[in-house]
């Protein structure tokens, strides 16, 4: 295997002897590339924000932000990664800088690197087309979701609005526009001592399987903030995100089957509308920075109570393929969490794949309480299915996050709502106003936590969205 | 001179943006990047209270790649300032996350690996953290930041108050806050002989200088700091703090470059923070509105090493008129790290309170809370009893309302509704001290080249780079081209610090007073071999003379979702009266990012103690929240035309502070104006709505 290199503004760099815990951000600082800076180490400022050439949806490659801080360097092995510096040149600005200088989008600068990064990858979307403008959208068609994982002190953010807001097209000979043409940087195999990025699933297995304290690796978002802030040193990283056997979305009438390792963001993108649930999801999913690299493996592998993605499964009555050495199981989702942090999943087992029965309920809502409307993790999260036959619910299914130990099933008000007339739901929210055993802590009370149960029924009755 | 207006005044772009969206300007962190450095990590303290019994640092030492641990135990020791700043000279533990000892180490991943196996034993005593008015060893301080007095008396205001036909009795609180620039703390430390070369992230080299040196016993020739760009700082990198004096004793013992930076999570307890205030406000007055008597009563914390009193109340001394008035400080000292200055320390808080009582007044007459400022606007300053040198706030406030659509308001709280949404709409006023600080500048002119104008100042993203360029082209009669600009240096000519709002009319007036010496003494002619002058500024005979300070007036629509609590600011407006305006860009950037401090002030920032051991629980910014870009909707600023000439050359007053004065506040009265609900205590969070 050759030994392993990176690619950072066209200029490939080996990166041998780095351990498996060095992150993108500190190797880049490290190599006098300080453009990206650190402001946080968690994910949360993005002033780390670099850009990678990734396989697009609809092009060959995608530009797309990632935080730096979270990614381990040697996950990037073979790839293509791009940072301020790189952008433009002393006399001729990239056009992203440009608007950036000229409308005053940088005041202290120090966030301003990573906002670069951000906005030059949704200059580049490739279906970015002008259009009405609206709140959260230019006239240029430029997404304000784009920047939501960067965060500035200095400007009130609405000169880095302007600017993004002023963005043309990429010019035709623009040599960023045209790499994602081309294809991406295929995933090159890793084996260095203590970071492995196997080439399929037998052979990921197989190391897993010999390395039972291995610590596996997907989007790195959470693992990142356990090297950068916990002091995680695995012995043994064993890298899947790339992995092909976790990255096939399929719909059939059937199932719908969502890889474990695509990530958030190409999950919107391949679904397609397909599971209207998870689409009002995602956009409430941390920041376009975190979804560019986070998984559904990666969600359901922590065991987390306030993970996102397990009440929106539930309500979905979905299940996991888990697979090992030993084979493959299937088992439910609502029979996957077994305690804080805790699953059935053994070590060596990987979480494959998710599948969501067909059909999906006809009736969908999700309400995510946080103390912040984008870029925070939820104090209550409640996802809601149900189908409603004659004015009545024949069918509930309700996934809650953020109550209990862990993500549960809201049962006493699925049992309430059955034979219930809909939208006539207020003796069910009564019901669901009890489950769980919310906590007190400095995010919430217990009792807002209560009273948010309570009102998310009613909110979702009053806003259903027919699936 | 007559080409004064060039440059100044106009929309010039920041000459550091092209560099900055580079990636190409050099923080601290970033300097000596081909040095072989070394890194520390510190050991904090989890005890808030008590000290240190043992340390055991073998296991530590023994780690390949430790170049040294120091502890209270052998650290070198250091002048007088270590009283002030807890840095290893004894084993007394005063605050949670108190440095108990430091890692030095080749890489800093050795570093943090060996602070892990630290082992130090405490003796602890339950901490003691929580504010309260029922202490009752609150105590008033000798005086307050910036020399304030710490109480003002004026009439019988107890009497004033019983008398009153109409009155208000509010308490108001606002919490722990930190400054948190998005640039960490960070410093590069390496003797070089017997001189202390620093690169470091402040608001002015000239600050550290004497807490340095006395710690270090050297002279200011033995200290040189470099600090010519900063990620930010809002007050938090104003002063010295623990981590540069580690820095200095790391670099000292190793003989070698030492590179500290803080992590996010450290600079909760180590760079200080806004004290927690309460606040109770006594407002009484005629049916008419005319204030009859103002009482202010703060209550804040301050630590146990070094007393800091936040001179909360003092902005009520002016604001309006009332024949009773007075306003007091008193302070709590608890085993809680040092607070510190952040962004208008003193006005934020403080002007929060008073405007928000000042709503509730308005409420109570059944009066235009915009009606109730313009009748109590004092014509003289009333309690210094001195001339304003400018008073525009009824400018700010009749242009404000003008442009936000204030006319016809239903005065009414809780009964506007779009869907689920309550609406409302609320002011407040805002104002600032303008003040100058002693500062001198340095031109040096060589016929045929630029000039290399040098002063010690700062930009931590103010603008100071480009409006300073402006001023140093117009006073020199050239195109800004032509001028070089030299700071964030401790060896260029001493300057004051970017703080307090002063840099502007501070440094703006040395730089002109050096280039009208070049003027009389060389008619412009720059000689042959060229010359050096220097001028100085400072504050004159107007500071006792008159009352400066910015005014301004914030609107601002709230929405409230009925069912979830959330907070929504859809727009605010903003309109200052800040004399002279030297850069339209970077004056418009200072208001905007303030108002959206303010923004965050008032729907997020809350940093949790925890009580019973004495640490900020939410330390970091997963959990400490700050404003983003989707809570900020649209954002309205303007100024009134204003040149206080009876102030300073420039006619400027400061800018960097006043956009968050008083925002909060509006947002606040939009938030009882949509909902019907007084929400008294900071951050107005959604569960707030369900209580
Ligand atoms: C700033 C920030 C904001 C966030 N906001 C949210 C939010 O709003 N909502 C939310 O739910 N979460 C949030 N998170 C948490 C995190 O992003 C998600 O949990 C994410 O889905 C994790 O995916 P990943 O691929 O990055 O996981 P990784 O970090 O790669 O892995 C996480 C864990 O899962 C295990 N794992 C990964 N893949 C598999 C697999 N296929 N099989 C078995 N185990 C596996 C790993 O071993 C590891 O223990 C946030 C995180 C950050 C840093
Ligand atoms: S450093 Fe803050 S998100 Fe990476
Ligand atoms: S410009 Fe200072 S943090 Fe954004």
């Amino acid at each position: 295997m050759p030994s392993p290199s990176l690619t950072v503004n066209g200029r490939t760099v080996p990166l041998d002897g780095v351990p498996a815990h060095t992150t993108a951000l500190d190797w880049l600082r490290e190599s006098g590339l300080v453009g990206a800076k650190e402001g946080c180490a968690e994910g949360e400022c993005g002033a780390c924000s670099v850009l990678v050439a990734r396989p697009g949806t609809t092009t060959p490659t995608r530009w797309t932000a990632l935080n730096a801080c979270l990614v381990p360097v040697l996950a990037l092995d073979g790839q293509e990664v791009v940072t301020a510096e790189g952008l433009g040149t002393p006399d001729d600005l990239h056009p992203v800088q440009h608007e950036m200088a000229v409308r005053g989008g940088s005041q202290c600068g120090y966030c301003t690197p990573g906002f670069v990064c951000s906005m030059a990858a949704e200059f580049y979307r490739p279906d970015r087309a002008p259009g009405e403008p609206t709140p959260e959208h230019g006239a240029n068609g430029f997404d304000l979701h784009a920047l939501s994982g960067n965060l500035c002190r200095c400007t009130g953010y609405r000169p880095i609005r302007d600017a993004a807001y002023a963005l043309a097209a990429p010019d035709a000979d623009d040599a960023l526009a045209g790499r994602q043409t081309r294809p991406a940087p295929a995933a090159t195999p890793t084996d260095v001592p203590g970071f492995a990025r196997p080439a399929d699933l037998p052979a990921a297995l197989a190391l897993l399987a010999e390395h039972p304290d291995a610590v596996v690796v997907a989007g790195s978002t959470d693992h990142g903030v356990e090297v950068n802030l916990r002091g995680l040193r695995a012995r043994q990283v064993v890298a899947i995100d790339r992995l092909p056997e976790l990255h096939g979305v399929s719909v059939t009438d059937e199932v719908v089957e969502i890889g474990a390792a695509v990530t958030l963001s190409e999950v919107a993108a391949r679904l397609d509308g397909a599971v209207p649930l998870l689409d009002l999801l995602l956009p409430q999913f941390a920041s376009v920075l975190i979804r560019n690299g986070a998984t559904l493996g990666g969600n359901l592998g922590t065991g987390s109570p306030i993970g996102d993605a397990a009440p929106v499964l539930l309500a979905l009555d979905a299940s996991l393929v888990l697979v090992s050495a030993a084979g493959e199981r299937e088992v439910a989702l609502a029979d996957y969490f077994t305690g804080y942090r805790r699953s059935v999943r053994t070590a060596g087992e990987l979480i494959r794949a998710v599948r969501i029965p067909q059909p999906q309920p006809g009736l969908v809502g999700f309400t995510k309480i946080a103390k912040r409307r984008f870029d925070d993790i939820s104090s209550v999260a409640v996802a809601v299915g149900v189908d409603v036959v004659d004015g009545e619910v024949t069918r509930a299914t309700i996934g809650l996050g953020g109550v209990a130990a862990t993500p549960i099933r809201a049962r006493a008000t699925e049992e309430a709502l059955v034979g219930a007339r809909w939208p006539d739901v207020a003796a069910a929210a009564d019901v669901l106003a009890g489950e769980g055993t919310p906590l007190d802590d400095h995010r919430a009370s217990a009792a807002y936590r209560r009273a948010m149960l309570r009102q998310s029924l009613l909110k979702i009755a009053a806003a259903e969205v027919p699936a | 001179m007559t080409t004064t207006e060039r440059a100044v005044g106009s929309d010039v772009r920041r000459i550091d943006g092209p560099d900055k969206v580079r990636g190409r300007v050099p923080y601290a962190y970033e300097h000596e990047l081909g040095a072989q450095s070394v890194f520390v990590a510190i050991v904090q303290s989890p005890v808030a209270r008590g000290r240190v019994t043992s340390i055991d640092a073998s296991a530590a030492e023994a780690v390949p790649g430790v170049l040294a641990v120091l502890t209270h135990e052998n650290a070198p020791r250091l002048g007088d300032v270590a009283e002030e700043i807890l840095v290893l000279q004894s084993p007394v533990v005063q605050y949670a996350g108190e440095p108990v000892a430091v890692v030095v180490a080749e890489t800093s991943e050795v570093a943090r690996d060996a602070v892990g196996r630290v082992r130090v034993d405490y003796e602890s005593a339950d901490p003691d953290v929580v504010l309260s008015v029922d202490r009752d060893d609150l105590y008033p301080p000798e005086q307050l930041m910036a020399g304030f007095e710490t109480d003002s008396v004026i009439g019988d205001v107890d009497a004033a108050l019983a008398e009153a036909p109409v009155t208000v009795d509010v308490v108001y609180e606002t919490p722990n806050q930190h400054n948190n620039p998005i640039e960490m703390h960070a410093t590069v430390a390496r003797w070089d002989g017997d001189v202390l070369r620093m690169w470091d992230a402040n608001q002015g080299p000239h600050n550290l200088v004497p807490v340095i040196t006395e710690a270090f016993g050297i002279t200011e020739d033995q200290l040189h700091i470099t600090s010519p760009y900063v990620g930010g700082a809002f007050g938090s990198k104003a002063y010295t703090h623990v981590h540069q004096l580690l820095a200095g004793m790391a670099a000292k013992v190793t003989g070698r470059t030492v590179k500290l930076e803080l992590t996010r999570q450290q600079m909760f307890s180590l760079v200080g923070h806004r004290t927690p205030t309460i606040q109770r406000l006594r407002l009484g007055a005629r049916p008419d509105g005319t204030l009859t008597a103002i009482s202010h009563e703060v209550v804040e914390h301050t630590s146990q090493n070094a007393e800091f009193a936040e001179q909360t109340a003092t902005a009520t001394r002016l604001m309006y008129s009332a024949p009773a008035r007075r306003t007091t400080h008193r302070l709590a000292k608890l085993d809680v790290p040092a607070p510190t200055i952040m962004r208008a320390p003193g006005e934020a808080p403080g002007m929060y309170a008073l405007e928000s009582a000042m709503d509730e007044l308005a409420a109570e007459l059944g009066m235009d809370p915009v009606e109730l400022r313009l009748r109590n606007e004092p014509d003289r300053d009333p309690e210094r009893d001195v001339p304003w040198s400018t008073r525009n706030l009824v400018a700010c406030l009749t242009q404000g309302a003008e442009r936000f659509g204030w006319a016809g308001r239903d005065h009414r709280p809780g009964v506007r509704e779009d869907g689920r949404w309550l609406v409302g709409t609320g002011v407040a006023a805002a104002t600032y001290p303008t003040r100058r600080r002693p500062s001198q500048a340095r031109i040096e002119a060589v016929a045929g080249k630029p000039y290399v104008v040098s002063i010690d100042a700062s930009d931590i993203g103010t603008g100071a780079w480009t409006t300073l360029t402006q001023i140093a082209a117009d006073a020199l009669g050239v195109p800004m081209d032509q001028v070089r600009l030299r700071i964030g240096d401790s060896r260029l000519p001493q300057a004051s610090g970017a703080g307090g709002s002063t840099g502007i009319t501070s440094w703006g007036p040395a730089i002109m007073a050096a280039a009208q010496e070049l003027h009389d003494r060389f008619g412009g002619q720059v000689p042959a071999d060229g010359v050096t002058v220097t001028g100085s500024s400072g504050p004159g005979d107007e500071a006792e003379q008159l009352s400066s300070h910015a005014f301004g007036a914030h609107f601002a629509e709230v929405r409230v979702d009925r069912d979830t609590g959330e907070v929504r600011v859809p727009r605010m407006t903003g309109v200052f009266a800040v004399g002279r305006v030297i850069n339209t860009v970077t004056a418009r950037s200072q208001l905007l990012g303030g108002m959206t401090m303010g923004l965050s002030m008032a729907l997020h920032e809350e940093s949790v103690l925890d009580e019973r051991r004495g640490h900020y629980a939410n330390h970091d910014l997963a959990e400490y929240h700050i404003a983003a870009n989707a809570d900020v909707g649209e954002v309205d600023i303007a100024w009134v035309d204003e040149v206080d000439d009876a102030h300073n050359p420039l006619g400027a007053k400061g800018i960097g502070e006043i956009g968050i004065v008083g925002s909060a506040a509006a947002i606040g009265n939009a938030y009882w104006h949509a909902t019907g609900r007084r929400v008294r205590d900071l951050p107005i969070t959604p569960d707030k709505w369900f209580r």
